[in-house]
């Protein structure tokens, strides 16, 4: 376990203060339990109290309420308690009660020698381990004015002593609330949260039949469905017959403290050693004794065991989870083992109560403070589920994120594959065109270029033309290479291509690359831009050639900041010629306005500018292009 | 006196060539028409520099390269192209040679182009460099046609193909990356040499990249 090795690695002097720091807030739940403990429980005004007793079993002798009786079978006599108190005039009219907050195990109250009540008829006033309380109304035709008697047989069959609090005779508006109090505490209560654990018990049962490989659900399902076969299942008393059942249903508590230690070993993470098994073996032994054994022997292994038992589970749950808790220092243990702190003072207390050590009102807590536990393992699975639903989610959406990167990649990857496919595609239409042209026109061009220079005169203008139509070629083939944007390499063989064509007319090319990239990179370059561009440039390189008289021209290229942190990319052609600016009235050279029209449609359909300036010192045409290139839709040759 | 053997169909252009050539006095030029009439001819004796067609019509030039670059290995060869495009001259310089000639380049320039070639200055177009370039990144494409194995280039090699690729001069070149102007011409021709297949060293060259032979 990781718990273990991290724990193992922490310092002990830390290890010492986290089990200091548990047990004093242990500590305080145990204070805030003995006051508890110690609150009253409801009680009518003390001016109906009546506390002293004439005890008849054999001799009779004074006793004062609250009695302790030692016996714990007084099936076949029962002691009878004789009280006297003061009746109400009788012009008063009220109804007057008698009201027992407490008593084992059974009652049956007279009035002036008429029985009222016999508590043994109401099924949960006859399970000791609550603190039933009996009211009975004193029909108006008893009552006298003046001393009444008051007689209260007391009904023990084990396996504790009986027990009879103090009694309270008078007006019923005076003593109803207590009693209402005390059954909404001891009966109702109860109740309620035993059907809270059906409700649980069923949760926690699916889930384990669900999930065979959490035995903790199973574990504590076990365990609850007990504690609710205990709360709902009632055996009536008296009758000898079902007195084995009643120790069957107090054996429960062993076997449930037992799956409960299961639990918590489970759920806290703890390797169960196998003879964990011998927990249950005392439940067991309780159950068939007191299916097969007599009562006296019921009671002896039950008063041997039941108890030790119970206490010895919570005190084990105690301790695994204190070590659990300085171990990891989690929040849910610490919950747990206030809980368990909890029910184990309760426990102690109840045992102290029954065996009569502490010599107390003999009101019972373990069944409340029980529920105490439910609630905080409740809270703490609840938490456990939430976290592991996050974990989940967490899970799922880590999974959403990788899936989906993943198929980004797989888009970009076929998106690339496309693209590759496009380039190979067009790279090898561009070969077979290149082949075509390369046995066809292109060798019929080169023919004609040799024809034309051996004509002696007028060959010229055929070869130039000719060449002009083989350098078109070139620059279309090149154009349909893939350049990934990068208009330099287009420019690159322009520069070849003019470089030739100007050396054969005589003039002096100056190609300048200002910056060190040239140009900027523009992915979105097609084939058709490159044309346009190349074209543009050619017929400003031909203008030169042809009309300026030009000696040198000059190729610049850069990149320009265009402002908000874009670039341009700035191509000039500047020739040192006589310019095209005419004197008025002087024709201006053939061709160069239709020229100049047509170079700039070239720049529009691209999204450039072009500016022309000419002047008697040259002509510089400048080339700005677009930061991006305008879509190629409805660009012709 | 240079001595050129040239081989070419197309009989215009042939003369043109051999003006151009002729001309300037430094040139001797041996033409031929055919496939057949080159080999005889180099069977007489060894030209300096080998300028020929690839579509001849008893055969393909890339024969006549490849037998020139092993019979006469210190003969300069060119490759006499329409167009200058890379399916002609790459094939042409895998098999040994050092240049190309477009057919309607001037007479000046075809004078010069030989004469830069027999100095040591092996010319080479942009288009070709991208081309030799665009392999070097990119292996992976299927190839189409020609093949190349770029493996062998050195960056620095890379880096003057990009340069030439993209327009810059020798000189502008040699600036970027730290060289001297003079030795520009030496790299090309070197890329060159380690364009072309079927010599040893390439054969050494692709048996270790093959895992056939370890050193």
């Amino acid at each position: 376990m990781t718990d273990t090795a991290t724990a193992s690695g922490a310092p002990t002097g830390r290890l010492v203060r986290r089990l200091a720091l548990y047990l004093a807030l242990q500590g305080l739940v145990l204070l805030g339990c003995l006051v508890l403990a110690g609150l009253p429980a409801p009680e009518p005004s003390p001016a109906y109290r009546l506390t002293q007793a004439r005890l008849a079993s054999g001799d009779e002798a004074v006793v004062t309420l609250p009695h302790h009786l030692g016996a714990r079978f007084t099936m076949d006599d029962p002691p009878r308690y004789r009280l006297t108190f003061e009746g109400p005039p009788a012009s008063s009219g009220q109804a007057w009660s008698v009201l027992l907050p407490r008593f084992t195990n059974g009652v049956a109250v007279a009035v002036n020698g008429v029985e009222i009540l016999d508590s043994r008829r109401t099924p949960s006033a006859n399970r000791p381990d609550r603190s039933t309380p009996e009211i009975a109304v004193i029909p108006a035709t008893l009552l006298r004015e003046g001393t009444n008697e008051l007689t209260v047989k007391l009904f023990v069959w084990g396996p504790l002593t009986g027990f009879l609090d103090r009694i309270y005779v008078g007006p019923d508006d005076a003593l109803r609330p207590a009693y209402d109090r005390r059954i909404l505490m001891f009966v109702t209560l109860p109740v309620v949260l035993a059907a809270w654990q059906v409700v649980l018990a069923v949760i926690l049962g699916l889930m384990w039949l669900m999930r065979r490989h959490e035995p903790e659900y199973g574990a504590l399902a076990a365990s609850m469905a007990i504690g609710v076969a205990q709360t709902f299942v009632s055996a009536p008393s008296g009758q000898s017959v079902y007195a084995g059942l009643n120790a069957v249903l107090i054996a429960s508590a062993p076997l449930e403290s037992a799956f409960c230690v299961l639990f918590f070993v489970v759920f806290l993470g703890l390797r169960l050693p196998r003879y964990a098994a011998a927990l249950f073996v005392p439940g067991l032994i309780i159950t068939v004794t007191g299916l097969f054994g007599d009562l006296s022997q019921v009671r002896t292994t039950y008063l041997l065991l039941g108890p030790p038992t119970v206490a010895f589970c919570l005190v084990l749950i105690a301790v695994l989870i204190a070590i659990v808790f300085v171990r990891r220092r989690d929040v849910i243990s610490l919950v747990l083992g206030s809980a368990v702190t909890v029910v184990l003072f309760f426990c102690v207390h109840d045992i102290l109560s029954v065996l009569d050590i502490a010599k107390d009102r003999r009101i019972f807590f373990s069944r409340l403070s029980y529920s105490v536990m439910v609630i905080a393992v409740g809270i703490g699975l609840t938490w456990r589920f939430a976290r592991a639903l996050n974990q989940v989610d967490s899970f799922a959406g880590s999974m959403v994120t990788l899936v989906r990167e993943a198929e980004d990649k797989l888009r970009a990857s076929l998106a690339r594959d496309e693209e590759r496919a496009r380039a190979i595609a067009l790279s090898s239409e561009r070969s077979r065109l290149m082949r075509d042209l390369h046995d066809g026109l292109g060798g019929q061009l080169v023919s004609i270029v040799a024809l034309s220079e051996r004509q002696r005169s007028g060959g010229a203008p055929i070869g130039e033309a000719a060449r002009a139509a083989l350098r078109d070629l070139r620059l279309v083939i090149d154009a349909m290479d893939d350049i990934g944007g990068d208009l330099m390499l287009a420019l690159g063989a322009w520069r070849e291509r003019i470089a030739a064509q100007l050396r054969a007319h005589g003039l002096k090319l100056d190609w300048r690359v200002l910056t060190p990239q040239g140009l900027p990179v523009y992915p979105e370059l097609r084939p058709g831009h490159v044309i346009q561009i190349i074209r543009l440039l050619d017929e400003a390189v031909t203008n030169a050639v042809k009309h300026a008289h030009a000696r040198t021209i000059a190729v610049s290229i850069e990149t320009v900041p265009a402002g908000q942190g874009l670039s341009l990319g700035r191509i000039v052609i500047a020739d040192d010629g006589r310019g095209f600016e005419r004197p008025p009235g002087a024709a201006p050279a053939p061709g160069t306005g239709r020229g100049f029209a047509n170079m700039k449609r070239r720049a529009e359909r691209c999204g450039a500018t072009l500016e022309i300036r000419s002047g008697p010192d040259g002509t510089r045409i400048t080339l700005d292009l677009p930061a991006r290139f305008a879509d190629l839709d409805g660009i012709g040759g | 006196m240079i001595e050129v053997l040239l081989v070419e169909d197309d009989a215009p252009t042939r003369w043109r060539l051999q003006d151009a050539l002729g001309t300037s006095g430094e040139f001797v030029v041996t033409a031929a028409a055919t496939l057949a009439e080159a080999r005889l001819s180099l069977g007489r004796d060894r030209p300096q520099v080998l300028l020929t067609d690839l579509q001849l019509p008893d055969g393909h030039g890339l024969e006549l390269i490849r037998e020139t670059r092993q019979r006469y290995p210190d003969t300069e060869i060119m490759v006499i192209s329409i167009l200058g495009d890379e399916d002609s001259v790459i094939a042409a310089i895998r098999q040994g040679a050092t240049g190309y000639l477009l057919k309607d380049a001037f007479p000046d320039d075809i004078a010069a182009t030989v004469r830069d070639l027999v100095a040591g200055h092996s010319p080479i177009s942009a288009s070709i460099a991208r081309f030799i370039v665009r392999r070097t990144q990119d292996q992976s494409v299927p190839a189409v046609q020609p093949a190349l194995n770029t493996a062998r280039l050195t960056p620095r090699e890379i880096d003057i193909l990009w340069g030439i690729a993209k327009g810059f001069s020798y000189a502008d070149i040699a600036g970027h990356l730290g060289l001297s102007r003079q030795t520009v011409p030496g790299h090309i021709k070197n890329i060159y040499r380690k364009l072309e297949v079927n010599t040893r060293g390439e054969a050494v060259f692709e048996a270790l990249q093959q895992g056939l032979i370890r050193l």
